[in-house]
């Protein structure tokens, strides 16, 4: 094994081991006062991007045990990120639109 | 907390708003015309704002600040400060206003409440303000 050899095997083993440890990252919209999914499956450790996609305020916050939380309010075109670090069933809202909710089921 | 059980609260609000409509309307008469549709309240009217604002209360406010209004919400546990004891609010009026347009952070009070007034009518908005007035329980001073 030669020097380029040896250090394209160590950037993949960086790699491989940067996704099992920080996980996937998921991206939601928030658009029409709705999510874009209903439910999401992800894995221990996965990240959601909610990205706030309407011309208006959303918020995203759950009262799961599974994963307790709120993000705050946050506007046009801005997003956040939740880290799912329990399994279980996640149920996320927004706080200024009662009728906006999905599941996120958190799986090991 | 499923979600069934939340939509069953929220059901439950709008019919404990509805009932508490004829309570109003008793507490404080007004010279509404009891014409063949029955007793309906004048639109510009308090009750009717309060009857409005009740609605208003526990589809937006009720999850922080509760059903009886006293900052106990099932999600005021996420937050410290708790939410607003509204009952006990030495806020006026137009403070109310302000503060469910603009949230809580442009207020100086938590950056959770969030900024109600794209979302809420100025009729909304009124209402809720003449709600909350109505159920303040604040001794005056």
């Amino acid at each position: 094994m030669n020097l380029f050899q040896f250090r394209s095997a160590v950037t993949l083993a960086l790699l491989a081991f940067a996704v099992s440890a920080f996980g996937a990252e998921h991206v939601v919209a928030q658009k029409g006062k709705a999510f874009s999914v209903k439910k999401l499956s992800v894995k221990l450790g996965d990240s959601v991007k909610f990205v706030n996609e309407d011309p208006f305020s959303h918020n995203i916050f759950s009262l799961s045990d599974a994963k307790s939380f709120d993000l705050g309010s946050y506007g046009v075109g801005l997003s956040k990120t939740v880290v799912f670090d329990k399994p279980g069933t996640v149920e996320i809202e927004c706080a200024v639109h009662p009728d906006m909710k999905m599941i996120v089921e958190v799986s090991k | 907390m499923t979600i069934d059980a939340l939509r069953c609260m929220r059901a439950a609000a709008l019919t404990l708003a509805c009932a508490l409509l004829p309570l109003a309307s008793e507490a404080a008469p007004s010279a509404t015309d009891a014409s063949a549709q029955g007793a309906l309240l004048p639109r510009d009217s308090r009750d009717a704002g309060i009857f409005r604002g009740g609605l208003v209360y526990a589809n937006y406010c009720v999850t922080c600040h509760g059903f009886n209004a006293d900052g106990n919400g099932r999600a005021a546990r996420l937050y410290n400060p708790r939410p607003a004891n509204l009952r006990m609010s030495d806020k006026n009026d137009a403070y109310f206003g302000l503060i469910i347009r603009q949230g809580g952070e442009a207020m100086g009070r938590s950056q959770f409440m969030p900024p109600w007034g794209a979302e809420l009518t100025d009729e909304q908005v009124n209402d809720l303000v003449i709600y909350l007035r109505s159920i303040n329980a604040r001794p005056k001073e």
